[in-house]
């Protein structure tokens, strides 16, 4: 069964792009997952990608009023109003710094709310279900070409500023200290997880982009020692979550997001389930040597 | 670097902490800080760092107001329990290391100093494993990786047992032979052991005294 859906991924070009874009999904996801992770605002990327579907549902609606833009495209304005959410989330923060997870609970809901209003405007409601559950078996070439310059774009801030911006996700106010230019590194840091985010939404959609973002991390935290060895566990998992779930996606004619989210979860149930009965039967081992 | 502190004073909303506390510190000089809880000695330390923005004409780097001031790679500054540090999430010590060096220095110091520290036993250790005593060696490197010439420390040794507490006060002695300002939280108990030059008691109640070792400045201002 297994081997004729990696004959198909290679014999058809749905499923050639599917693979192409969730290669990408799988290594995007964690690598800004784990910042994400370590500066403990998890729920960001859900905050941005809400603020992101502002845009598209705005888009939808300019359109619907015969509106042409330069971007005809609704991801481009999800693109712009994901940076914007993002810079709203960093100017709530600073204003609430011992509550920074108020500053997302705003943008959230503020995103939320206009995105309904927009869509209901566009009269367009039907297309709000695969931007919220995402669909990677219909991307287009264009999306691949996209995706592709996006992780580009990604990569050379992470070879030029990759430092920086880990000093800065680790500890925010000792960064200073090591000359780096705090406030532009967040905003840096922000715009590329907004631009990577929106990116996203088509293949992973608005309510699943956060859980690939995290999970994989979330799973590769319990077994990394190191953050490079983290950085590569969350990874090759998000990548197992991404093969196997466009397989079964494949298979069972599923919703694809769904079904890697699925996966990823149950990664995570694997090792946390794991590494505790090996942590336990070592201490055995321990006691008994005692 | 000179430090100058002229009239500060400082308030959370409608409760004010420090109130017209006035010093001046020389290059090479070692200040401690002492006082009970809420005293306002980090609230203190937080202002001089620009963690708490103050307003101008009250602290001055080498005449410059803090304000106007850019160069905090001059400070190194280890926080109380390294607080704002997520040491949660996987990182060894040299990633670490690495990720907290963006100037160059002297490769042979940087490397004798972290022998002494004994930081090549840690280097492939996750920060998570590691003991209070080692998590402060780690971050007094960190902080020392650049060369700083004011080093800062929030209450360092409140978490650490005797023996890292005796080596802690050698090393920051070592480092003011070689001419580093340091300027030191600490609780009352610890104050016979250190060698300090300075001594800036805060008694919680906006009243605070500053002498030099043995002779007395200023007293009771308030």
């Amino acid at each position: 069964m297994i081997l004729s859906f990696i004959t198909d991924l290679f014999q058809q070009d749905f499923m050639l792009r599917a693979l192409i874009a969730g290669i990408m999904l799988g290594i995007l996801a964690p690598l800004l997952g784990t910042f994400v992770v370590v500066r403990r605002l998890s729920f960001i990327a859900d905050t941005l990608g809400h603020f992101s579907l502002v845009g598209i549902s705005v888009s939808l609606f300019l359109s619907s009023l015969g509106v042409t833009m330069f971007f005809d495209k609704p991801l481009y304005l999800g693109i712009i109003f994901s940076i914007i959410g993002g810079l709203l989330i960093e100017l709530f923060r600073r204003s609430y710094n011992n509550f920074q997870e108020i500053s997302m609970v705003i943008v959230i809901s503020l995103g939320a709310a206009l995105s309904a209003i927009f869509f209901s405007l566009s009269k367009k409601t039907g297309s709000l279900y695969n931007y919220l559950f995402g669909s990677i078996l219909t991307v287009t070439n264009y999306y691949i070409i996209l995706i592709l310059i996006t992780g580009f774009i990604v990569a050379i801030l992470f070879i030029l500023f990759g430092k920086q911006i880990l000093a800065v996700s680790f500890d925010e106010s000792s960064a200073k200290f090591l000359g780096i230019n705090v406030n532009l590194f967040q905003i840096v840091f922000i715009i590329m997880l907004s631009v990577v985010v929106s990116v996203l939404l088509e293949s992973a959609g608005v309510l699943l982009i956060s859980s690939m973002m995290v999970i994989p991390v979330a799973a590769g935290i319990k077994l990394g020692w190191s953050y490079k060895s983290t950085l590569i566990i969350s990874i090759v998992f998000s990548e197992l979550s991404v093969f196997f779930g466009l397989w079964l996606a494949y298979t069972l004619n599923i919703p694809s997001g769904a079904a890697i989210v699925s996966i990823n979860i149950i990664i995570l149930l694997l090792v946390a389930v794991t590494k505790k009965i090996v942590l336990k039967k070592r201490i055995s081992k321990m006691d008994k040597l005692q | 670097m000179q430090i100058n502190i002229n009239n500060l004073s400082f308030a959370y909303g409608a409760k004010t902490i420090i109130s017209n506390l006035s010093l001046t510190l020389n290059s090479g000089d070692y200040l401690v800080i002492r006082g009970k809880n809420g005293s306002g000695k980090s609230t203190f330390i937080k202002c001089l760092l620009g963690f708490n923005l103050v307003k101008s004409g009250m602290i001055f780097y080498d005449k410059v107001d803090i304000t106007d001031f850019k160069s905090w790679t001059r400070f190194g500054y280890v926080s109380q329990n390294f607080d704002d540090f997520n040491y949660e999430f996987p990182i060894t010590v040299g990633e670490l290391l690495q990720i907290s060096s963006l100037k160059r220095t002297k490769e042979s110091e940087r490397l004798k100093f972290l022998e002494k520290m004994g930081i090549f036993e840690i280097i492939n250790q996750n920060i998570n494993s590691l003991s209070g005593g080692q998590l402060q060696r780690v971050f007094i490197v960190r902080a020392m990786l650049n060369n700083p010439e004011v080093l800062v420390l929030d209450e360092p040794t409140a978490s650490i047992d005797k023996q890292n507490k005796e080596f802690f006060y050698s090393t920051i002695e070592d480092l003011h032979q070689m001419g580093i300002t340091i300027i030191l939280i600490t609780h009352n108990d610890d104050i016979e052991q250190l060698n300090y030059t300075h001594l800036l008691s805060m008694y919680g109640d906006l009243t605070t005294s500053f002498e030099e070792r043995g002779v007395e400045l200023k007293e009771g201002v308030l």
